[in-house]
Order: C-alpha cells, then sequence, then structure tokens
C-alpha cells in the first residue's frame, strides 16, 4: 500500500556522491535564487528564537544555518565558487560525519519556522532551504530517529501514529457514545464514509491515540450545527511528516490519501483538524508534492467554526469562557498560511477576555516545537533553552489560557509551560467553542 | 585630455559592459534554466498583490520587524545605495553629457550624495569587522566588494568635478574602478540586485496566493463559503 | 544523561524526561517520576490502576496503549484520566509508567 519509500542509512554507500547529485537535481528556480542572493547582511539574526536565545552563538542565526547548503551550493553549482571556493567560503561535504553535522543543524537548530524569510530584506527563504537540506538527508537516511519511526509509520500504515483502522473505528464510535451521553440525544453521530457529504472531517492521529476529545467536542457542535459530515475510512490523517522531513514523496502520497477520498466519497469539502503543519501540507503544500489540482475547497476546521457562528447555526455564551485567553499563531498557518484573523474572530465571540501576546499574527515566535522538533529527543535540551523567548512572550500577556489551532503547538507549549513553570494551559479552539456553546431546547434543531 | 582617459572613459567602458551584459545574460539563462513549480490550489489571496507588495518591501522599512528595530541600519542601506546610482551616473554623465557637471549645484548635490554613501560604506564595513555575527559568515568576496564600493565611492566623490585641469588622476582612477567593477560583478555578490526581483518575485507570487501577504488587507475567510476563492486556470468546474 | 535527584535517589531520565531505562522500572520510580515529573504527590488506587495497565500493556506489546483501552480497562473517563494525570495520557501516564517517548507529534 505504502510503497515503502523510506530509505535506511547504508553506512557502505556512496553517500556523498548521492547527495551531491540530489543537491543538483531537485534545485527549482525559488531554491536557486535563494540560495545566490543572499548578501550576508545578518539582518534576519535577530528574527530568529535560536540566536535571540543564545546571543553569543553566531551558529544560531538563519543565515549561518543556511550557509552550510549555500557553500555545497557555491562549490559545486554556482559559478564562482567552483573556480576560487575561498573567495566565496563555498565549501563542500566529505564524508558522512559532515553529513551529519549538517543533519543536526537543520534538524536540530532551526524549527523551519520561517520567521526569518520573513525579516529578509533579499526575500532569501531559509525555511525553504532548510526544508529542501532535510529532504536531501533524508533520501540517504540520514535523519533522527523519530523522525524517521514516524514517517516510517506514515508510510506503513497511512497514518503517523500506526492507528490501527480497528482502533480508529472504535475510538470514533467511543466518542460518538461520549456525546450521546452528553446531549442525551441517540441521534448524533460520526459517520465514517457517508457519501456525498458536505464536509470530508480529516484529523490528527494524536486525537485517536491520546486525546480524542476534540473529536467529540466536533462532532457535538457539528451535530447542533446540522452539519453533514463524515471521516473517511481511509486516508483521514491530515498531518504530514513530508513536511518536516522534507520528503515530498512521503508528502504525496499522505496528502493524496485525503485528496482521493474526498473524491471518492464525493464530498463538497475537505475540512482539517486544528493542527498547523496539517492544515499547512493539506490545504497549500500536499496538492503540490502530489501534483493533484485542487477540486475542492479545503479549510480549517476554525473556519468551519466561523460560519457556523457567521450563519447563526450555533449560539454561544463568551461568559462560559471568563478567564484571560490569548492566542498562539502557529507558523505553519500564520507565516505559510492564510489564517491570522479568523481565529481571533472566533475567539472574540467565544471568550469575554482575549488578549494578544506580541509580537503577534505572522511575527509571533515559533512555540519551539516545530518542524518536527518534537520528535527528536536527541534536540530537545536546545530546544527547552531557546524556548525562553517563547516563555518570556506567553508570561508577559497574564493570560491563563494560551490558545492555539495546532496539535504540535500544544506539545510544544506545554513543553514550554511546564519547563518554564508557567501558570498557564494550552487550550484549542474546538474547546473553547465546545465550552461556550449554548445547547438548543430539546425538541429544536438536532 | 589624454588619450589614455578617453580611452578609459569611452571604449574600454563599453567593452566592460558589454562583457557583463554578455555574462548577466548567460547567467539569466542559467536561472531560467531551473524548474518552478506549478501552482495547484485554490488562492486565498492575490498572486498579483503579493508579487507587489514582496517587490515594494524595500521602500517599506516599516514592513519588517528586522528593519523597524534598527532605522539607524536602514537609513544606511538607503545612503549607501543613493551613492551606487550616483556614482554609476557619474560613469555615464561625464563623457556623454558632460556639461550636466558644470553646474556647481548638480556637482555638489552628487559630491554630497557620493560622500554620505562613503561614510555609510565605511560604518558597514566597521559593523562586518566588529559584529561577531558577520564575521563568521563573511566571505573574502563579501569584504573585498565593499572595500572596492567605498574605493569607488571615494574615487567618484573626487571625479564628479570633471575638472581635469587640475587633475586627471580622479578620473583615471573613477573610471578604472567602473571598468573592472562591470567585469569583476557578474561574478560577487555585488550581483545581487540581479536576484532581487526573482527572490522577491517567488516568495510574493507564494505568500500573495496564500493571502499572507499583503498583511491585513485579506478579506477574511467568508462566513458563506469560499466562493472568493479562485479556481485554477483549466478546472473544469 | 540527564537525571531527576528526588529523595536522595537518583533516576535517570532521557531527554524527553522518560524513563532511560524501561526495563528498569519499579513501583517505587512510578511514584518518584509522579512526584518529579508530574508533581503528584501521591499516587492514589485510581493512578495505579492506569499506570499498571499501562505497565502491563507495554511488556506484552512493546507499544503504549490507546486512551480509549486504558478507559477500557480501567473504567475511567477520558476527563477522569486526564484529572489524574494533568499531562495527560501520553507525557502523563506513560511516563509514570516508565514507558519511553511514544513516537509522532506528541
Ligand atoms: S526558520 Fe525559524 S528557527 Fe529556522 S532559522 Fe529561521 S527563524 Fe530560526
Ligand atoms: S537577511 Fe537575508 S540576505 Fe541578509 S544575511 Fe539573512 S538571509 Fe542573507
Ligand atoms: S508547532 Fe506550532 S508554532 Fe511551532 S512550528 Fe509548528 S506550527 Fe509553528
Amino acid at each position: 500500500m505504502a510503497g515503502g519509500r523510506l530509505q535506511t542509512y547504508d553506512p557502505a554507500g556512496d553517500n556523498v556522491r548521492r547527495f551531491l547529485e540530489l543537491l543538483a537535481g531537485r534545485l527549482t528556480r525559488p531554491l536557486t535564487v535563494s540560495l545566490t542572493a543572499c548578501v550576508h547582511c545578518g539582518l534576519c539574526a535577530e528574527s530568529c528564537h535560536y540566536f535571540l536565545a543564545r546571543p553569543d552563538d553566531p551558529t544560531m542565526t538563519p543565515v549561518w544555518k543556511a550557509d552550510q547548503i549555500r557553500k555545497v551550493f557555491k562549490r559545486h553549482i554556482d559559478w564562482t565558487g567552483r573556480i576560487l571556493p575561498w573567495w566565496v567560503k563555498a565549501g563542500s561535504v566529505h564524508d558522512d560525519e559532515d553529513l551529519n553535522r549538517l543533519k543536526n543543524i537543520v534538524f536540530g537548530s532551526c524549527s523551519a519556522c520561517r520567521r526569518c524569510t520573513y525579516n529578509c530584506p533579499m526575500g532569501v527563504d531559509t525555511g525553504l532551504l532548510v526544508r529542501f537540506t532535510r529532504g536531501l538527508l533524508t533520501e540517504l537516511g540520514v535523519v533522527p530517529e523519530g523522525v524517521f519511526n514516524v514517517s516510517r509509520d506514515q508510510w506503513e500504515t497511512g497514518n503517523q501514529m500506526a492507528v490501527s483502522e480497528q482502533d480508529y473505528l472504535e475510538t470514533l464510535e467511543w466518542m460518538r457514545d461520549e456525546v450521546r451521553a452528553e446531549l442525551g440525544d441517540d441521534k448524533v453521530d460520526i459517520p465514517i464514509d457517508r457519501p456525498d457529504c458536505d464536509i470530508l472531517y480529516t484529523i490528527n492521529p494524536r486525537e485517536i491515540k491520546f486525546d480524542p476529545r476534540p473529536i467529540a467536542q466536533a462532532a457535538k457542535i457539528f451535530h447542533v450545527a446540522g452539519e453533514s459530515w463524515t471521516l473517511p475510512r481511509w486516508g483521514w490523517d491530515q498531518t504530514n511528516f513530508g513536511l518536516f522531513s522534507g520528503d515530498d514523496r512521503l508528502g504525496a502520497w499522505v496528502a493524496r490519501n485525503v485528496y482521493e477520498a474526498a473524491e471518492r466519497l464525493r464530498a463538497k469539502r475537505i475540512v482539517i483538524s486544528e493542527c498547523g503543519h496539517g492544515y499547512r501540507s493539506t490545504r497549500w503544500e500536499g496538492y503540490t508534492w502530489a501534483g493533484f489540482d485542487q477540486r475542492v475547497p479545503t479549510e480549517s476546521v476554525v473556519v468551519t467554526l466561523k460560519r457556523h457562528l457567521d450563519q447563526g447555526r450555533i449560539s454561544v455564551d463568551p461568559s462560559r469562557n471568563a478567564e484571560g485567553v490569548t492566542f498562539h499563531d502557529s507558523c505553519n498557518i500564520a507565516r505559510s498560511g492564510d489564517l491570522v484573523e479568523e481565529p481571533r474572530d472566533v475567539l472574540r465571540r467565544v471568550c469575554s477576555d482575549f488578549r494578544e501576546m506580541t509580537p503577534n499574527r505572522r511575527e509571533n515566535y515559533c512555540c519551539t516545537g516545530g518542524g518536527g522538533l518534537l520528535s527528536m529527543a536527541e534536540y530537545r535540551p536546545l530546544r527547552l533553552e531557546v524556548a525562553k523567548i517563547k516563555a518570556e512572550q506567553l508570561r508577559a500577556t497574564g493570560a491563563k489560557y494560551v490558545c492555539t489551532m495546532c496539535h504540535n503547538c500544544i506539545d510544544g507549549l506545554n513543553d514550554v509551560i511546564k519547563h518554564y513553570k508557567l501558570p498557564m494551559k494550552v487550550v484549542q479552539v474546538l474547546e473553547l467553542v465546545s465550552k461556550a456553546l449554548v445547547l438548543p431546547e430539546k425538541g429544536g434543531r438536532g | 585630455m589624454s588619450d589614455m582617459l578617453r580611452l578609459i572613459e569611452n571604449e574600454v567602458q563599453l567593452a566592460a559592459l558589454a562583457f557583463l551584459g554578455l555574462v548577466y545574460i548567460v547567467r539569466l539563462i542559467w536561472i531560467f534554466r531551473f524548474a518552478s513549480r506549478k501552482e495547484r490550489t485554490f488562492a486565498a489571496g492575490s498572486q498579483g498583490a503579493g508579487i507587489r507588495r514582496s517587490l515594494a518591501n524595500i521602500a517599506m522599512p516599516w514592513a519588517m520587524e528586522s528593519t523597524r528595530k534598527d532605522p539607524w541600519l536602514y537609513a544606511q542601506f538607503v545612503v549607501f545605495h543613493l551613492g551606487v546610482a550616483a556614482a554609476i551616473a557619474a560613469t555615464f554623465i561625464i563623457p556623454y553629457a558632460p556639461h550636466v557637471f558644470e553646474i556647481r549645484a548638480v556637482v555638489l548635490l552628487f559630491q554630497a550624495v557620493i560622500g554620505a554613501a562613503f561614510l555609510a560604506g565605511v560604518l558597514r564595513l566597521v559593523r562586518r569587522l566588529v559584529n561577531p555575527v558577520l564575521r563568521l559568515i563573511s566571505s573574502a568576496d563579501d569584504y573585498v566588494s565593499l572595500v572596492l564600493m567605498i574605493l569607488f565611492f571615494a574615487a567618484g566623490f573626487l571625479a564628479v568635478p570633471n575638472d581635469i585641469d587640475r587633475a586627471e588622476w580622479p578620473l583615471i582612477a573613477f573610471f578604472g574602478l567602473t571598468a573592472f567593477f562591470l567585469v569583476y560583478v557578474p561574478f560577487s555578490k555585488i550581483s545581487h540586485y540581479l536576484y532581487y526581483p526573482f527572490t522577491r518575485f517567488y516568495l510574493g507570487r507564494t505568500l500573495g496566493h496564500r493571502g499572507a501577504i499583503p498583511q491585513g488587507t485579506r478579506p477574511m475567510s467568508p462566513g458563506k463559503d469560499n466562493e472568493r476563492t479562485s479556481r485554477p486556470k483549466g478546472d473544469p468546474r | 544523561m540527564p537525571f531527576i535527584e528526588i529523595e536522595g535517589r537518583r533516576i535517570e531520565i532521557n531527554e524527553e524526561g522518560f524513563l532511560a531505562r524501561p526495563e528498569e522500572w519499579t513501583e517505587e520510580t512510578a511514584r518518584l517520576l509522579a512526584k518529579a515529573e508530574e508533581g503528584l504527590d501521591d499516587l492514589t488506587e485510581s493512578h495505579w490502576a492506569v499506570v499498571k495497565f499501562i505497565r502491563d500493556y507495554y511488556l506484552e506489546k512493546n507499544l503504549a496503549p490507546m486512551v480509549r483501552k486504558m478507559c477500557q480497562a480501567t473504567g475511567f473517563t477520558l476527563t477522569q484520566i486526564y484529572d489524574l494525570f494533568p499531562s495527560g495520557p501520553a507525557k502523563g501516564a506513560c511516563k509514570v509508567a516508565g514507558l519511553p517517548k511514544p513516537d509522532g507529534c506528541v
């Protein structure tokens, strides 16, 4: 089913030569110009939370990290560096040790949050370069163990936590029963593979394996809103480790599963549960990776909730969320996607004390767990060290809750909160809407 | 005017300019040989608006945190590049429209701009030598290009009065440097202006399409439906 | 190797705060881990029911159980599990039960 294209590291392999071949073969025009255009002005340095937290370590700057692949490009592809390498600081990779070092830089000291991209006067997309380099290394199996394991699970089982179909279905039934009990209404359903629905709902496997509460919250709200919806039996994982590992083939395969599920069930719209990288992968990058022309609207569940509110299909009471709530923009949504005002609009309607953190929106700092870093235990000490920046930003809001529309950010933020002992809790938009939801009188719509 | 100066102001300049043009043409062909990917998603914003905004970024210091937080650096950038423009203009004015520099006010204006750029260049060099981040990443090309620019400004400052009766050497130095530049530039970082439209175009296209830029102008996803999302060309529906 | 020191004992953990060698787990380590990592001063019978189920499941299948299985086996609701282990089933309960960190976005 999977095609099993995950590469394992071969210590006897001709890895350096393959690396250089892949580099030459995969360059696109946007990548090439990002590699040539950097003027070494250093303006991007202070946009990166790694450097902000370690101001005495220039190797934490975006430009230095990107230069580690840039110099190989200069040495082998660009012009001047091929003839006078030292003149432009060009250099090659010589052995697997060099590849490993590169791995520790592009996986270990960057969350691919693209904050630097927005702060480069030249328009150099360092986030893109980092992902590109990750992809080359993944192709050689030079990847952190966690990334390898999760990618393998996603290739083999179609979802990143190796949840079996039976477990998937049983958990959904369980949540259906919970909502039925909560609402005292046997008509509540979590349909599977129902054709011709308005919404195909796709989720993060974490919701099945460890925290299915968001499924119940969505089911409850969809029920009250009279939504016609279904989850697919196959193609339900909207997350995508291909984004983190830089492996476009994995990215294509996982995203295509979702798109094909929508075609198969003739769904009118794909809805993605709250997940930053899942949203970016499924809404934006996946169509490119898969070479699949988008045919149905694809949106975040937050936009769906906003529609329910706009159309008066659900009513909410903000006084039920009375304590201070701040919003953390997920980088994958705000910087590599479109949704910035939508979640705020929803939050303002369901909370009575909404406050911005500073900076916010497209300038927000990463939760520090991005780019798949949560699954790479070896880089955790550095990640928590540089999380200082995030911790200060959170603390300054004085809010009791930090809301985010990303499962990954939840765990990232939870780590920050725990490590820096902040008096805060992480919540998601669905949870707050669900809490504020005013249930219609019995016998009304349902 | 000596033959040497005449030669260096005219034939040598034109030959060097032709060389630069030729290398740039090859370079552009080289860039275009790399594929760019087709956009397959419905737009949430506008590619055109994104591209325009991205290209205009250079003139919007408030748009980026990095320039907003350090207006002093941005000011140096502006002065430096105005100086470049003035000095390049001078290389054409002196041989082809020398009467312009007979106006004293114009000469003073050029000297002011180029002189300020010289100072900005020195400040940038100091920053590059002192700031540990820049020291770590800077290559010989980075230093040499900057030093050459500073010398070029100095020569330009002395050359714009175009007073060959007093001394020819400032002009010889200025045009000698220019010719050298024209040959060196396509192989150095100074060519960044050639790539700027490309990086900005692609970044603006992607982020504009997604509605990530321009910030704050995209209407929120409407309550009713994604009607406003445009479909890619050739979409059957 | 990082470690935590509590009540005069030293427990080796990995970077994620999970037990370094899951096979060395004892009830005493569970109690200490719960105190250090989850802020639980005392493990009640309810805590033990969850922890023991996870532990047995892991020893048998070499895998963290799904939260549904935890609820089924112990009779607790999801909310109760979260009340028992504030960090949740994965980073809370599984950690106390001495499992390695589960793979993926957690
Ligand atoms: S993408 Fe984010 S983490 Fe990576 S270098 Fe840029 S700012 Fe730093
Ligand atoms: S801001 Fe851009 S051009 Fe300047 S050093 Fe960083 S990546 Fe290079
Ligand atoms: S986990 Fe969240 S904040 Fe962090 S990189 Fe992802 S989307 Fe960004």
